[in-house]
This record gives C-alpha cells, sequence and structure tokens, in this order.
C-alpha cells in the first residue's frame, strides 16, 4: 500500500464530482484526498485524487475513471516525477514566551509563515509536500494544537511534460 | 439544419424520431404531460403503455437484445423514475444498449422536496453509463444525440436524461440534429495489430485451443467470424450464460455454456486447453468458479474486450486486446489465414477429443427423456424441442433459468435473453414484451418460474391490450426454488421462507387478464399445451407442475472450482 495521485481533467458540469467520488466508492477504493480547481482550459476543472492502494487497484481506477465520459484525460503521477503540494493552516497554544518563541523558531526553520497571532496562540501556514507537512504537525502538537486544516494533495508533473497519460 | 422554434416536449420526440425511435415502453405521469401531448399526435413512434416502469425498462432492454437497436423507454418523477431502477440496472450490467427519459420537478424547484421528486439523476449514476440532467430546453437536441451516441457506441449501455416540466414545457429556437461529442468520449474500436498477431501466432501453435465467448460477441455482431475461427482452427467452444447463441448448440465443436451450472464438459475443457480466447466476457464469478487454480490452469489466455476496464479486472491474462470484438477476431482469422495450414501444432487429437465430449454431452441431453430424470430437466427438453430454431426465449431468474441455459438449445443469436449480471426476478416477462414487439413474426416465450412470475405479472395486461401475444412457461413448484435448493444442499434442508403457498391459480390469473391459461400435469402434455396457446393468438401463460423438490445439475458448489462440479451422477464420464 502506498499513495497515489492521480490528475484528473473533467468537464466543468454539475455532478462530475458526484460522479467521480461515487465511482471510487462502488469500487471499493477509499479516497485519501480530493482537490477540485479550475485549470488552464475553460469549461475543465482539475482534479487531484491521493488513493491508498497497490499498482493493479491502481491500474483499475485509472480505467475506470478514463471510462467516465466526462472525464477528458488521467494522468497518473508518478512521485519521483511530480511536484506535490499541500496546504495546511494550524492553530498551536502558545501562552508562554518560551513556547512561543520555539514555536516561532521551528516555523522558520520549517518555512511556515506565522498568518496570525493572538496573546495565547499563533497561526501558521505551511505549503509542503505532504510528509514534511506531517512530520511539522507532528513537531506541533508538543505544544497543542487547538485546530488543523489541511488542503489536500495536487500535483504537477516535473519537467516540460504532463505526467504519463494513460 | 435551420433552426426552428419548437417547445421542449416537441424537440424530444423529433430527436427521438431522428435516432430512427419506433417504440416507446412507458407510464406517463404529472411532469411529462407535455410530452404526452406531443405524442398522443405522434404517428411514427409507436408508445407501448406498460403497467409498472420495472416492466418498462426491461421490455425496451428485450428489444434492444432482439434487435441490436437502442431500446427506450420512459417514465415520471419520483416513483416512476426510481421503479425504472431496477430495470436499468440489470441492463447496463449486460451491457444492453437503453436511453431511459424520465420526467423531473420543474428546476426551480428541484430540491425542495417537491411532490413526486426524487433526485433520479444521483440515484441512477451507478447504474448508468452515463445520465443527464436538463436544465435548459436548448440544450435538449445535443442531449438527446448524445445520449443514442453514447448507449448504442463502446461498450453499449444505458443512458438517462432527467427532463424537468418547464425544460419540457418551454420554448426554444435551436438547431436539431447537432453533432457534438465529449471530448472525454473515444470508445477503443480498433484492436491493436501486435497483440492480434501475436494470439494467431498463440492459437497456431496451441495443441488444444479453446474459446470462451460472451455476450459480446453478440453484441458485435461477430457471432459469423466466431464461428469461422473456430472452424479454422479446430477449437472447442464454450459459452458464458451470455453468450448462448454465439455459436449454434448442437454444433459438433460446441460444448455449450460453462461455469457454475454449465455443462461438465465445458468445464471441463477449459481445465484442459493450452490456449483460452476469451471473448466479449468479463470474467464473472458464476463463469469462472472460486478456485482459479482449476480455471485454464496450462493455458494462455488472452482477452479480447471492447472495455478496457474488463482487462485484468477478474483474472489476469497474458495476452489483451481491447476493441471491436468482430474486428479483433477478423484481425486474428487474417493473420491466421496468412500462415500456412501446415504451421504450427496439429490439433487433430483435440478435435478429437472436443467431439467425444461433445457426443457425450449430447446423450447426456438425450438421456433426460428416462427415468430419473426431473419433471423440470424433462419439460424444459420439450421446450427446445418444440421451439424452432428462430424462436426467442426469454428467462427468469432462478432454476428456471439455469434449466433453460443448460437444456435449451440455442441456435440462433439474440434469441436467448436472460438477466445475466444482475439475475433480476420478474426480467423475463416483460423482455419477453420488448421481443416480441421488436420481432412480431417470430414465436417468443418466457421461460419462468412462479416466484419470478408474480413480480411482474400485472403486465399481462399490457400484452392483452397492446396484442402482444407471448407465452410463458411457468416451472411451478411453488417454491423460491434456487435458493430452496441451496438450502437443502447446503443448509439441511431447511427452507427458511422458500415457500410459496398455493396461491395463485395461474391459469385461472390468465383467464381474469383475459389472456390463454393451461395447465400441465405431465410433460408428454406440453407439446398441446403450447401449440393452443400459440394457436389462441392471445398472450398465454402455461402452468407447468413441476416436482417441488427438482434441481438444477451438475453444479459448482459455492467456493467450488470448474472441476468440483457436484451432481455428475448422470453425466457420462469421458
Amino acid at each position: 500500500m502506498q499513495t497515489r495521485i492521480i490528475s484528473l481533467l473533467v468537464e466543468d458540469h454539475p455532478g462530475v464530482l458526484t460522479r467521480m467520488s461515487g465511482m471510487f466508492t462502488m469500487r471499493g477504493i477509499n479516497i485519501t484526498s480530493l482537490t477540485v480547481s479550475p485549470c488552464e482550459k475553460e469549461g475543465l476543472s482539475r482534479m487531484t485524487v491521493a488513493i491508498d492502494g497497490s499498482e493493479s487497484e491502481l491500474e483499475k481506477v485509472r480505467k475506470q475513471l478514463s471510462n467516465l465520459i466526462e472525464v477528458v484525460k488521467v494522468v497518473d503521477l508518478k512521485d519521483e516525477e511530480a511536484i506535490i503540494r499541500d496546504l495546511c493552516l494550524l492553530k498551536v497554544h502558545a501562552k508562554d514566551s518560551g513556547a512561543r518563541s520555539e514555536v516561532m523558531q521551528l516555523a522558520e526553520s520549517y518555512g511556515a509563515r506565522i498568518v496570525d497571532a493572538t496573546l495565547d496562540s499563533v497561526t501558521l501556514e505551511l505549503t509542503e509536500e505532504p510528509e514534511r507537512i506531517s512530520r511539522f504537525v507532528e513537531l506541533m502538537k508538543h505544544f497543542g494544537v487547538k485546530q488543523l486544516f489541511r488542503s489536500g494533495v495536487t500535483a504537477i508533473g516535473g519537467g516540460g511534460g504532463g505526467g504519463s497519460e494513460k | 439544419m435551420a433552426r426552428v422554434k419548437l417547445s421542449g416536449a416537441e424537440i424530444v420526440v423529433e430527436e427521438l424520431k431522428d435516432e430512427g425511435v419506433e417504440v416507446a415502453f412507458g407510464i406517463p405521469g404529472g411532469v411529462l404531460l407535455d410530452l404526452y401531448d406531443i405524442l398522443y399526435e405522434e404517428k411514427e413512434i409507436r408508445h407501448i403503455l406498460m403497467r409498472h416502469e420495472q416492466c418498462a425498462a426491461h421490455a425496451a432492454d428485450g428489444y434492444a437484445r432482439v434487435l441490436g437497436k437502442t431500446g427506450v423507454c420512459i417514465a415520471t418523477s419520483g416513483p416512476g423514475a426510481t421503479n425504472l431502477v431496477t430495470g436499468l440496472a440489470n441492463a447496463n450490467i449486460d451491457s444492453s444498449p437503453v436511453v431511459a427519459l424520465t420526467g423531473q420537478v420543474p428546476t426551480s424547484a428541484i430540491g425542495s422536496d417537491a411532490f413526486q421528486e426524487a433526485s433520479t439523476f444521483t440515484i441512477t449514476m451507478p447504474i448508468t453509463k452515463h445520465n443527464f440532467l436538463v436544465k435548459r430546453t436548448e440544450d435538449l437536441p445535443k442531449v438527446i444525440h448524445n445520449a443514442f451516441y453514447i448507449a448504442n457506441s463502446g461498450r453499449k449501455g444505458v443512458v438517462l436524461i432527467d427532463l424537468p416540466k418547464d425544460v419540457l414545457a418551454g420554448v426554444a429556437r435551436v438547431d436539431l440534429h447537432p453533432t457534438w461529442t465529449f471530448a472525454g468520449y473515444k470508445p477503443n474500436i480498433k484492436p491493436n495489430q501486435v497483440q492480434t498477431k501475436k494470439t494467431a501466432v498463440v492459437l497456431a501453435n496451441a495443441e488444444r485451443p479453446l474459446i470462451l465467448a460472451g455476450g459480446g460477441v453478440i453484441s458485435a455482431d461477430a457471432t459469423e467470424e466466431l464461428r469461422h475461427l473456430a472452424e479454422f482452427l479446430g477449437a472447442g467452444v464454450v459459452t458464458t450464460l451470455m453468450g448462448k447463441g454465439t455459436i449454434p448448440e448442437g454444433h459438433p465443436f460446441c460444448l455449450g455454456m460453462a461455469g457454475m451450472h454449465g455443462h461438465i464438459y465445458a468445464n471441463r475443457a477449459i481445465n484442459e486447453c493450452d490456449a483460452l480466447l476469451a471473448v466479449g466476457i468479463r470474467f464473472s464469478d458464476r463463469t469462472t468458479g472460486w478456485q482459479l487454480d482449476q480455471f485454464a490452469p496450462d493455458a494462455t489466455l488472452i482477452h479480447v474486450d471492447i472495455d478496457a476496464a474488463e482487462i485484468n479486472k477478474n483474472l489476469q491474462v497474458d495476452i489483451p486486446i481491447v476493441g471491436d470484438v468482430k474486428l479483433a477476431l477478423s484481425d486474428i482469422i487474417k493473420w491466421l489465414e496468412k500462415k500456412k495450414r501446415t504451421e504450427g501444432n496439429s490439433k487433430s487429437v483435440w478435435v478429437q477429443r472436443i467431439r467425444e465430449m461433445h457426443s457425450a454431452c449430447e446423450d447426456c441431453i438425450k438421456d433426460v427423456r428416462s427415468a430419473g430424470s426431473s419433471i423440470s430437466d424433462r419439460l424444459i427438453k420439450e421446450i427446445s424441442e418444440i421451439l424452432d430454431d428462430d424462436a426467442i426465449v426469454t428467462t427468469e431468474v432462478g432454476q428456471c433459468q439455469m434449466f433453460a441455459a443448460h437444456y435449451y438449445m440455442t441456435k440462433n443469436p439474440r434469441t436467448f435473453i436472460s438477466s445475466g449480471g444482475l439475475g433480476t426476478m420478474g426480467f423475463g416477462f416483460p423482455a419477453a414484451i420488448g421481443a416480441k414487439v421488436a420481432a412480431p413474426d417470430k414465436k417468443v416465450v418466457d421461460i419462468a418460474g412462479d416466484g419470478s412470475f408474480l413480480m411482474t405479472c400485472q403486465d399481462l395486461a399490457t400484452c392483452v391490450e397492446n396484442d402482444i401475444p407471448v407465452v410463458v412457461c411457468i416451472f411451478d413448484n411453488r417454491y423460491l426454488g434456487m435458493v430452496r435448493q441451496w438450502q437443502e444442499l447446503f443448509f439441511d434442508k431447511k427452507y427458511s421462507h422458500t415457500g410459496l403457498g398455493i396461491t395463485p391459480d395461474f391459469v385461472k390469473l390468465a383467464e381474469a387478464f383475459g389472456c390463454y391459461g393451461e395447465r400441465v400435469e405431465k410433460p408428454e402434455e406440453l407439446k398441446d399445451a403450447l401449440n393452443n396457446a400459440f394457436e389462441s393468438g392471445k398472450p398465454a401463460v402455461i402452468d407447468m407442475v413441476v416436482g417441488k423438490e427438482d434441481k438444477v445439475l451438475p453444479m459448482i458448489p459455492p467456493g467450488g472450482g470448474i472441476i468440483g462440479m457436484i451432481g455428475t451422477e448422470k453425466c457420462k464420464h469421458v
């Protein structure tokens, strides 16, 4: 089992998201993360889906997705070739100045931005690879995480190409 | 074509006619009044009023399977649409081209839990190939055009169009008969030449080649190619349930249906072959059994299908070929014909073996009249002998279906119509209605069980009102027979809720609807009863009293493999 990322180009119609996610439910495959956004082509949207599954499950999903009428393109983004990002918003307890400076120091070393602060909390923003965000979140748990939001992964093929198209 | 100003309902009817629709099976309702107002005047489309929407879908499905042409059914919003669901799921899983039109509450009322509102669009998403919710009258031409194109191309299936009341009532200026396609819909038609050539080499070099043919061969109208390939190569042919009719049963190379309730020799051939060409099938568990190590263990597996998603879904294969089955078989034949006949391995020993198994199979079927066979076995054999080769047989689901699959000798494609994937009780009778409408000159017989028939029998009224003389032959054992059989064999004869009691009297039921009815107590009475039924010119019900504990045997027990059949005592061992 490993995380697989599929990038889809779909028609921007009402119901496409339901149809696409319904297909995963129907085939018994769990989506771990999903993002939907406009893309460079008018009338089309891009979906980035992360699933946990084997190579054969990925193959099945890819083919079933291709069969959906409104799916224009299915791209399998391999880890090593893709640039993968997740956005994280995190509210951390920081009641005393010691904790506060430690949080800020760690945030800086991870490249996280301080987007808000109150007397007893700091809100951080980090855009990074999902695994690095997970490590950062683990660290912050030491101080006490009040709230955590993650956008889910979005990814783009590296280099000049668009990933391996199926 | 010039722009025309039409109402939504008029556009729908114009586009249906442009798609060649001649028949629609449906039931009107409040939100469909505008559409039915146009259909009232319409001469080119015959609308058949059904008595339940499930039957409308099954009838459209039966019609499509007989003609290969897209069947059309119509239902109103809410309960009309939800009643369609079973029929649509049934057609879709068996890749039958059907377009369903459903009424919907006005767009302004969608989401308000209005009277007879159900979210047909979301409900039918997983049981259709594609569906549409039309929001604007001006979108109707392209939606209808695309619905028909999607339903009857690539892997065929069901497309539903949900039509809100205001979209049908509204008026728009439109261009009729547009051409417009989805960027993401490009069915894989042309098979890969490297793969077909590789297949030809494997088949030529095989000593024991076998073809496993499924419904995809019929769907692609490729039965001629299949037969030619089998004969040219010296390959045996076995089929799935959906593949009955791909090769005439009785052909010396045909070993009949394989799988859970298949012929023992068909299953044995799969186990013995060294190259298996599976065509237009999806390797359902009912075909492969559950011990996959017994399924063609020594064979190079070749899988031809129009749907890439079927490749390696249930079984890993050695050579996949995605594309139109007819083109793929033609290519394989072309490559084989280019080789000299002397090239490759001799199949003579295998052809001998196929003939030996074929004649054992024939003997086994002939022996049905002998003592020890069940009344059910004998009745289905009678039906097979009485009906001519062109007759169309539909089946309900359960024991009656498997008796028919096993003993009814199907000679032509599109003459054996059964619910393969979904296994829908109540399918056979409304499918027979669709079949009879599609082929009015052919005899159409539904092989039914008493349990199944009661699920959709109200449409006898449709048959009487519309002069659709189908004949229903009921295997009447007053049980849900297949489940009872499993309870007998695997649950210590605890017949939990499978007994159906003594009602109804099916002859009187038939007569109450104005149909012909007759009861058959002994198999030898069936011939006269069937003749009486056909001669009556009316829709007819023949109530065949069968042994309460008749069983369909042999069978692969649950969890078993294709050479682990039970109940093989009456089969000759060769």
